[in-house]
């Protein structure tokens, strides 16, 4: 998650033939300021700029600002589906000299301000891959560590969700979870089910085959008890099946890795102030 | 006062020139740091370029020892319009030849490299289709395997294996308590001749780092590399993104 601040050299309040004043802009003068920090914890946790505009990460924000685009961006050219893959938590933390779990924690930290971004850009559907099946062959300390750390956020966060209209669906097969995350999970979803903003699917013990395999299993039960003809079984069918059918828009237009985090802000610092400049120019 | 006003919008007059000289600095410095950019990617580009050029004569010592064993199965995306350019495709598969890849799957989305499967074959030799190579022993030890693929063989093939084994389990004779796990859905693939390995490595030659429909079944663990546009592709990049993948730590989730 990249927090970016550069020079613009546009200063409308001053300019008073500025044909291209944007009343929506603000009116101070944009200032952006380059940044050889930590992209994501230099700033306060709550709040990151992206071209000049500060964002709250945190608390309400006024309807007016609520669905506002950072400049150069284009709400007909949004994703409506994008996936993120947060991987690379503990690399983080090892190269900072710290235990995995603060890697974990920084990962959650970095993982609200990423919602709270797609909330403003208008993205419709988030999916994050939390925990993949293949996860539960790390040391168990730290896969307890993990769910211990996943069964915190949720409960911190529902009120959150609530008041964000947020509607959380878990994906990924529950039953080797703990119970009491199972319940939570369950209660967390029941709560909110109407809420009809940004929709989070979080993939907890999830993988693709798991998915596939139970999308088939279902429907050769349905099959079994006459539910559906065997012969009008198609792959309209195996797709409504998946567990990610349950969004509006199920198929990710931009899926996201994020790891080597030193390495990829270098690169995307360049990749994004090429982009700012096109569309100044 | 008449004084004072005159004053007063001389200063401000001040003001907006020095506003405006420092707009103009900071336009300037704008376009600077955007040249700085631009020269940088330019830097990057022949730098690439040149690399590339290095690999292929074999002067950068360290691409010398490539592992080419460690890629067990190759498999090639390219979107249609790629898929289009046979010539391409051949010098493709010849550089894979050289660099000793043994086992290779082209996939596009529309098939259009299967309807090209004869014209590709005939100008390559010691090409094998990996359903004779699977059927037969008679493997050349030069052999290269290959597999076309296309959208079809993804969806439709999880579609019948799991009619296979809806047939199988629930419309036989005895009906016991069925539960479907990853490797019934193996067994059935094979059943019904859609099993193919995974690939280790994925290669996507397209406008876009998109796999375009390749089978998900097979995706698990692959490393997704992406190429460029397939008329851009050169002897050094392909052994550059081989090597790189050689030399990756996979922790498989671990």
């Amino acid at each position: 998650m990249l927090s970016l601040s550069a020079q613009l050299p546009l200063t409308p309040s001053l300019r008073p033939d500025n044909p291209t004043h944007n009343p929506k802009l603000n009116s101070k003068p944009t200032h952006l300021r380059i940044s050889t920090k930590d992209p994501i914890f230099t700033h306060h946790q709550d709040e990151f700029h992206i071209a000049g505009k500060k964002y709250p990460g945190a608390g309400d924000l006024p309807e007016d600002e609520k669905m506002s685009l950072p400049a150069g961006l284009r709400r007909e050219w949004m994703p409506e589906h994008v996936a993120v893959i947060m991987d690379g938590n503990r690399r983080w933390a090892r190269m900072r000299g710290l235990p995995s779990g603060s890697g974990y924690e920084a990962g959650i930290r970095a993982f609200r301000v990423l919602v709270e971004l797609c909330r403003n850009c208008g993205i419709r559907v988030l999916t994050v891959f939390a925990f993949s099946s293949d996860n539960w062959l790390r040391p168990k300390m730290e896969v307890d560590l993990l769910l211990n750390l996943f069964e915190t956020s949720i409960k911190a966060e529902v009120d959150n969700f609530m008041r964000k209209d947020i509607k959380v669906s878990i994906i990924g097969d529950p039953s080797k979870l703990p119970m009491s995350l199972q319940h939570l999970i369950e209660r967390l979803e029941e709560t909110t089910k109407h809420n009809c903003g940004l929709h989070l699917l979080v993939a907890v013990n999830y993988s693709g085959k798991y998915d596939i395999v139970q999308a088939c299993q279902t429907i050769a039960q349905k099959a079994k008890d006459g539910l559906i003809e065997p012969e009008d079984i198609n792959e309209l069918y195996v797709e409504q099946e998946l567990k990610t059918n349950c969004a509006e828009y199920p198929y990710p237009d931009l899926l996201i890795r994020t790891s080597e985090a030193e390495t990829l802000w270098w690169i995307q610092t360049i990749k994004y102030y090429r982009t700012l400049y096109g569309h100044c120019s | 006062m008449y004084l004072g006003d005159e004053m007063h919008k001389a200063k401000a007059m001040t003001w907006y020139r020095i506003a405006q000289i420092g707009n103009l600095g900071l336009l300037l410095l704008w376009h600077f740091v955007h040249l700085i950019v631009n020269l940088w990617y330019f830097a990057l580009g022949l730098g690439q370029t040149l690399e590339s050029y290095l690999i292929s004569r074999g002067l950068l010592k360290r691409y010398n020892s490539l592992d080419s064993n460690r890629v067990r199965y190759l498999a090639v995306v390219m979107d249609s319009k790629e898929a289009g350019q046979t010539s391409e495709v051949i010098k493709l598969l010849q550089h894979l030849e050289d660099i000793g890849i043994k086992h290779v799957c082209l996939y596009d989305p529309e098939g259009l490299l299967k309807k090209s499967k004869e014209a590709i074959l005939e100008k390559l030799t010691y090409v094998k289709l990996y359903e004779e190579a699977t059927k037969s022993d008679s493997l050349v030890r030069k052999d290269i395997t290959l597999e076309f693929a296309s959208f079809s063989d993804g969806k439709k093939a999880v579609l019948k294996a799991a009619n296979y084994l809806f047939k199988k389990n629930y419309l036989c004779e005895e009906q016991k308590e069925f539960v479907c796990t990853e490797s019934h859905i193996d067994e059935a693939l094979k059943a019904i001749g859609c099993a193919r390995p995974d690939p280790d490595l994925l290669l996507v030659y397209g406008p876009a780092r998109c796999h375009l429909g390749f089978p998900a079944w097979r995706l698990r663990y692959t490393e997704i590399v992406h190429m460029g546009p397939l008329k851009s592709m050169k002897f050094g990049s392909l052994i550059k993104a081989i090597y790189n993948f050689t030399k990756v730590h996979q922790n498989y989730g671990t």
